[in-house]
């Protein structure tokens, strides 16, 4: 048990810390790279709850993926150093009083008024395991993953259609 | 779960669109480009054969939960799959002639695509599966909505109605996690259960119940969530819009009805005082701003609007005779609207505007295609012996018959306003003269079938309504 908490607190700080680093830095990159040591500490912490596929899901997709989407399109816009003072001038403001105001509620949540949850059946062995997750996906949810394909597919064609080829235009 | 061939006769429908969308893609691929057109009419005859194929697919009299329970195969999602197979193979017929929309491929796979989606929509008993049938419909919808991207109207209706829809959706999913939350399962069938056994908090229950509806009002178009379908219906390609008008709106009835009938049956007194101020709101607001618009999609559009209010009065009701009066009224209002929305599309192609001062004199340019706007624009006035009285008195009667006599008097009033503004059309049709009355307006050849098609329904529906009025009795009782 001591193990785990420790274990938690580190990767807990690090995660804290890395999210603070991403919204606080100035730079692009630097934000992108914050987030993507966020992606993994928040990756471990899934494996320590026992759920290795969000884990693998968590890295590979989100560290994975959409962080080189992410690294290339600040390469090809070109927006590697903000500029001084956001667009939105009472955003800040707004932003730090609903950041309050979600601490508040949170708080008053854990300490004053514990909410008793229903009884949790402990998880058995092999849940969220890739294999109890492909059981399940083929088995009870085989329709739902065939049509995601379907829309998957439509959703590919549907963006050539919006950006690809346009009729020549007229030279001038 | 081990596969049989039994297992797949509920999704046949649903298999066959799948094929045809391949078909249509490999014929975009291999087609010279001159005969790109002819996709068209592989569509429209796919649609028609899918029709035929599905008949051994139709359910029996005690409905059935299948694939793992994320489908329900009842008469009531099976009738209006056909419906809106049928609505596709028509929009195909209206568009093949423009030649930036029915010349491409892509517009009929990604068609074919959203009426998979519907038909999914209407027969899904699972959160998981309704959602993701919604999104099926809903993504190919926004593609086409701003399918002509070289012109800003159109881009801004896809855009718009991308927005809207996301933005809806992210509240609908709040509405079906906390019901997950709640019950512990996904199957809504299942949440009923658990709802009767008291596992769920009213305030939960009435909160979810709201938030849920958020995303099937936009879907219907009902006020407060119409913003988008003027704008919408203006700026995508006509016979997009008339798909959208008439299938889409049509599915978002079913899952509406299926889903407030099954998940919230303890809390009707709730649900049926908010849908029957939506329905007072959405017909009312949707007929006055009908009355002073200037261009003829976008007073469709409210036309639009107005109809879905008067189908939510068979909602509201709560009761078998408002159900079946609302599937007959979808019924009729597809057939009718698909009408409109093509005749105004086959009119747009050779005038190249949309506004009303295009329609003078149409009479005179085209006595046949003026004819059968008479015929749909009389029908959605609700005329008789059109199909638009049948279903308007029947939608009428449920009101009646539940004791909402007032609902119905606001129903018989919206229905005298909405008959100034179809007649003003009809005025400028065959009333006023134009310039151009001497240039005929020539109507290609699928859409002189689309329309003939049409108009025969609008008139069969209305004469002949025993067949009809059955079929909506079978389906609305597949309910409950």
């Amino acid at each position: 048990m001591i193990p785990d908490m420790i274990l938690f607190i580190l990767l807990a700080i690090v995660a804290v810390t890395s999210a603070l680093g991403m919204l606080l830095s100035r730079s692009a990159v630097y934000s992108a790279l914050n987030l993507v040591l966020n992606f993994g500490t928040v990756a471990v912490l899934y494996l320590l709850l026992g759920a290795p596929f969000i884990a693998l899901a968590q890295i590979t997709v989100y560290a994975g993926a959409i962080m080189v989407l992410f690294l290339f399109v600040i390469m090809l816009l070109g927006v590697e150093q903000l500029r001084k003072g956001s667009a939105l001038p009472w955003q800040q403001t707004l932003a730090i009083i609903s950041g309050l105001l979600l601490l508040a509620l949170t708080a008053y949540v854990i300490f004053i008024r514990p909410m008793t949850l229903p009884q949790v059946s402990p998880t058995q062995l092999g849940f969220g395991t890739p294999g109890a997750i492909g059981e399940i996906l083929f088995n009870k949810y085989l329709l739902p993953f065939e049509v995601t394909s379907v829309l998957l597919l439509v959703a590919m064609i549907g963006a050539i259609v919006l950006t690809g080829k346009r009729e020549p235009k007229t030279k001038t | 779960m081990i596969l049989n061939a039994s297992m797949f006769l509920p999704i046949l429908p649903e298999i066959l669109l799948v094929a045809l969308g391949a078909v249509v893609l490999i014929l975009d691929l291999v087609l010279p480009k001159k005969q790109h057109r002819n996709i068209g009419w592989v569509t429209a005859a796919g649609m028609g054969v899918i029709l035929l194929l599905s008949i051994p697919a139709r359910p029996e009299t005690e409905p059935s939960l299948v694939w793992g329970g994320m489908l329900r195969h009842d008469w009531l999602g099976f009738s209006f799959t056909m419906l809106f197979i049928f609505g596709a193979g028509i929009t195909a017929l209206f568009a093949m002639d423009f030649k930036k929309l029915g010349h491409r491929g892509e517009f009929y796979l990604l068609m074919i695509v959203s009426t998979i989606g519907m038909a999914l929509m209407v027969s899904a008993a699972d959160l998981v599966m309704l959602y993701l049938a919604i999104e099926t419909t809903a993504i190919p919808l926004y593609i086409l909505a701003g399918f002509f991207i070289r012109d800003d109207k159109s881009t801004e209706a896809g855009f718009k109605y991308f927005l809207f829809g996301a933005m809806t959706s992210a509240i609908m999913l709040y509405g079906f996690s906390l019901l997950f939350g709640f019950a512990g399962t996904t199957n809504i069938y299942q949440i009923a259960q658990s709802v009767r056994e008291g596992g769920l908090p009213a305030g939960a229950l009435i909160g979810s119940m709201l938030l849920v509806l958020v995303g099937f009002s936009f879907k219907i178009a009902g006020v407060p969530f119409h913003f988008w379908s003027p704008d919408v219906y203006e700026g995508s390609p006509t016979p997009v819009a008339g798909f959208l008008s008439t299938a889409s709106k049509a599915a978002g009835f079913v899952v509406l009805l299926r889903f407030m009938m099954v998940v919230f049956p303890d809390i009707t007194l709730q649900w049926g005082a908010v849908i029957t101020a939506m329905s007072v709101a959405t017909m009312t607001l949707g007929n006055l701003l009908a009355l002073t618009q200037k261009n003829i999609k976008r007073m469709l559009a409210y036309s639009s609007i107005a109809h879905a209010g008067y189908a939510l009065i068979g909602v509201a009701v709560i009761s078998q005779v408002g159900v079946s009066s609302m599937v007959y009224y979808l019924i009729v209002y597809l057939v009718t609207n698909l009408a409109a929305f093509g005749i105004v599309a086959s009119c747009g192609r050779i005038t190249g505007s949309d506004e009303m001062t295009a329609y003078y004199g149409m009479s005179r340019r085209s006595p046949w295609l003026a004819l059968a706007l008479l015929v749909a624009l009389l029908s959605l006035a609700g005329m008789p012996p059109l199909g638009g009285f049948v279903a308007k008195f029947f939608v009428f009667a449920a009101a009646v018959d539940a004791n909402m006599i007032w609902l119905a008097v606001i129903g018989v009033l919206n229905a005298i306003i909405g008959m100034y503004y179809y007649l003003t059309v009809l005025k400028y049709v065959y009333l006023y003269r134009s310039e151009d009355e001497e240039k005929p307006l020539l109507v290609t050849r699928p859409q002189k079938l689309a329309i003939t098609v049409l108009t025969v329904g609008i008139i069969l529906i209305g004469t002949v309504l025993v067949p009809w009025f059955n079929w909506a009795t079978t389906a609305a009782a597949s309910v409950f």
